[in-house]
């Protein structure tokens, strides 16, 4: 299980375009929680975690021309597996990696629910009326969002799409793994790519758990989650393949592991379409299986990424599995949602990259907006307000992050220093 | 060496539900929409299941407790699940309201049965599994994606077994779109159907197992077709000579049907060629059906004649009877593209061998 390198990492929230803004944003403790602005919709009353691009923005920073057909869901799937590759020295835009590409395998594997319903939503009634948005037919369904994202790039010879609701991206890196310890890919990009549209913000309004204010993940008021979008994904590779890399390209070296991913486990709740056992038991049985692949104890554990939505269902659920995992008492926990919102289906990619943040930064992200500790806990979120990178700041070895979908369809990821 | 088995499989389709009546009286379609023959579900589930449930979850949920029952494991260790386009009724019928009667009367029935995962859960949360649980929604590679991940989980150890379902249904409005942008045909050839098709795999073979799947392979614009399958017959060392036929996804449209023209000639030269789509349509997960049909074959060792492609040459290199006892039929190699991009191969061999 230690042969899974984490090698490249690429990301785009409401908190940044990449990830050094991501990391700015952490550690100034700056949300991305903001009244809405991109999408067309009548509920201004909910705070969202936006991307602050226009798709034509997005067109620009890719050189992709307004006559090509995208999606916003694809748009954001490309800035962050562009960043992804460029961090592990295998941009095909750079040509001297052309001719190394092609004798990698190399597999994308994408989660999202939404796929392409951004220009659904926006064109169904046109697709009725006459043929002028047909081209936006075929990029409806979930695949063709990872299709597009492939083609720009040109150099996967495996795809896939994973959609496991609010688990998916956590699902795509657990994906990767099995693709590499089965020699069936040299290199994987995995994670999760997630537009906000008008359906989803509806569905979960009409389940009433979205928050009018910003959400207080872990808190005692919290009063539910608010929805955002974005992408990320990680480049997984096996030791053997990173240093042949390395071997080949010596103007690499100065490229170092950024982590490995050292535990996964999926497993489910088998309780509700849309709630989450009193027990935690899916939330539980996933996190001990993860620190079993991993060889861990739960002391090993230095920060818990929660999936931590501000639901009320969710947070307690999660609070009490987390409390049987941790007897002996629980690492820092705090949910980053509170800065980027809700991503669903992207949210194990995003969690994922903050917490390869957190590992080589040794910072603790910090759970906003909480100020009452829920009585049926025994632990509060980590809220510690000081800036990560002083010396004062703890050395992280372990980080655990948890991604649950609806459905009861829990993962969790434990990533690792080298 | 771990051997994966296909112990056995349940369908809805446009064929005859739950049977293998299509083997010798497959029912036979001139329009080109076709929805599932459903069985009377109130046969089988409590009154207002069978009313709260949409078709799609009805179909895979009595497919998926039917192989269950049948093979006798009712706590798989994994549920995978393929589906192209989902719960699609219910997330029309959501946007249709929403678009409809904008944003502020919306219930939430239709969009909790709307997401793609809402299939494989009711399974878990029906049979009380609470292990491995994925759902794989790539087009018209769904199906090997779910079947993938459970053929490497149970090679490796990790899993003993695992319910792999393949599950699309279709709309009149979604017909009408892709027929619009070509996916779907309209001749007389060509037809779209709906897939249910639930197929129980185990590490530990059974009686009346159905076959060995001996290998799994999927490609996205592949540059060497030809060298990719012989890698994967290399692995399970099985050489081209001993494949007895290959099951291919002609459908009856030119664009689809002229790939495989192209290729299986220089691929699997004067190989009898299968077919399985002018049964059951075109759908995303079709190959679902198609891998269960082929199973059925070996299983029955024996090769209905409405299943040979119009594809094949009038007198093949291996001639043989169009149908009846193939003796020693050991081999079917399924091979599916999609639009020219995504390639896959699946190898199916008989439980004797």
């Amino acid at each position: 299980m230690k042969n899974f390198l984490i090698t490249g990492a690429g990301i785009i929230s409401a908190i940044g375009n990449n990830k050094q803004e991501t990391l700015a944003a952490l550690l100034e403790q700056r949300s991305g929680i903001a009244p809405l602005r991109y999408l067309k919709t009548s509920h201004t009353e909910f705070p969202v975690g936006e991307v602050k691009l226009t798709n034509e923005e997005m067109r620009q920073l890719l050189d992709i021309p307004e006559t090509e057909v995208t999606t916003r869901t694809s748009l954001m799937g490309m800035l962050a597996v562009r960043e992804a590759l460029r961090h592990c020295g295998l941009d095909p835009q750079t040509p001297q990696n052309v001719a190394e590409m092609t004798e990698l395998r190399i597999a994308l594997i994408s989660g999202t629910t939404v796929g392409g319903m951004d220009k659904t939503e926006l064109y169904y009634l046109d697709f009725f009326e006459d043929n002028t948005k047909d081209a936006y037919i075929a990029t409806h369904d979930c695949g063709s969002s990872t299709e597009m994202i492939a083609d720009y790039f040109g150099i996967f010879s495996l795809v896939e799409t994973i959609s496991t609701a609010c688990s998916s991206a956590a699902n795509a890196i657990m994906l990767g793994a099995q693709l590499i310890r089965d020699g069936r890919a040299d290199v994987v990009v995995a994670g999760g790519s997630e537009s906000l549209t008008k359906f989803h913000l509806n569905g979960f309004n009409s389940l009433m758990i979205l928050d009018r204010e910003p959400c207080k993940p872990l808190d005692a008021h919290r009063a539910g989650l608010n929805l955002g979008e974005g992408a990320a994904y990680i480049v997984l590779e096996s030791e053997e393949v990173f240093n042949r890399r390395l071997r080949v390209k010596p103007a690499m070296t100065p490229l170092k592991p950024l982590a490995r991913l050292s535990g996964y486990a999926n497993t489910c709740d088998a309780f509700h379409q849309t709630a989450s056992s009193s027990d935690g038991e899916g939330a539980y049985l996933a996190m001990t299986k993860a620190l079993a692949v991993a060889n861990l104890q739960p002391e090993d554990i230095d920060y818990i990424n929660a999936h931590g939505t501000g639901t009320g269902n969710n947070d307690l659920s999660e609070g009490i599995a987390i409390q049987r995992v941790f007897t002996n008492g629980v690492p820092p926990v705090s949910s980053t949602k509170s800065f980027t919102g809700h991503t669903t289906s992207a949210a194990g990619g995003l969690e994922a990259v903050i917490s390869l943040l957190a590992l080589q930064h040794d910072f603790i992200p910090a759970n906003l907006n909480f100020s009452t500790p829920m009585p049926e806990l025994s632990f509060t979120p980590y809220t510690a307000c000081h800036c990560g990178l002083d010396p004062q700041s703890p050395k992280l070895h372990h980080v655990l992050s948890n991604s649950f979908g609806f459905g009861g369809n829990e993962t969790t990821l434990i990533f690792s220093k080298v | 060496m771990t051997n994966v088995y296909l112990l056995d499989a349940k369908q809805i389709s446009v064929q005859s539900p739950l049977v293998d009546d299509w083997m010798d009286n497959p029912l036979s379609y001139q329009e080109p929409y076709i929805c599932a023959i459903d069985p009377n579900y109130k046969q089988y589930f409590e009154p207002n299941m069978a009313r709260r449930l949409g078709k799609i979850l009805k179909r895979a949920l009595l497919t998926s407790r039917q192989v269950m029952e049948a093979t006798n494991i009712t706590n798989p260790d994994a549920i995978i699940t393929g589906t192209g386009l989902g719960c699609l009724e219910n997330s029309e019928l959501f946007l249709e309201a929403l678009l409809r009667d904008g944003e502020t009367l919306l219930k939430p029935t239709h969009f909790m049965q709307s997401t793609h995962n809402t299939i494989g859960s009711l399974i878990a949360i029906d049979a009380h599994c609470h292990g491995y649980n994925s759902t794989y929604v790539h087009k018209g590679i769904s199906f090997e994606s779910a079947l993938l991940d459970a053929f490497m989980q149970l090679k490796n150890g990790q899993i003993q077994t695992a319910l792999v379902g393949a599950h699309d249904e279709m709309t009149p409005k979604y017909f009408d779109l892709l027929q619009r942008i070509g996916y779907l045909g309209n001749t007389e050839n060509s037809f779209s159907g709906e897939t249910a098709i639930s197929m129980m795999l185990s590490t530990k073979q059974k009686i009346n197992a159905l076959c060995r799947i001996s290998g799994v392979e999927m490609l996205y614009h592949p540059i060497n077709l030809k060298e990719s399958l012989m890698r994967l017959l290399d692995e399970v060392q099985c050489s081209l000579d001993e494949i007895d036929a290959v099951m291919i996804g002609t459908n009856g449209l030119p664009t689809n049907d002229r790939v495989y023209a192209e290729i299986c000639p220089a691929l699997f030269p004067g190989k009898k060629l299968l077919r399985y789509k002018h049964l059951f349509g075109e759908s995303y997960t079709a190959p679902g059906l198609g891998a269960y049909a082929a199973a059925t074959c070996l299983h029955q060792q024996r090769i209905p004649a409405h299943l040979l492609a119009p594809l094949n040459p009038p007198s093949g290199r291996k001639s043989s009877p169009p149908e009846g006892d193939l003796g020693g039929f050991k081999h079917i190699l399924f091979y599916n593209q999609f639009e020219n991009k995504n390639h896959t191969f699946i190898l199916l061999s008989s439980c004797g061998k």
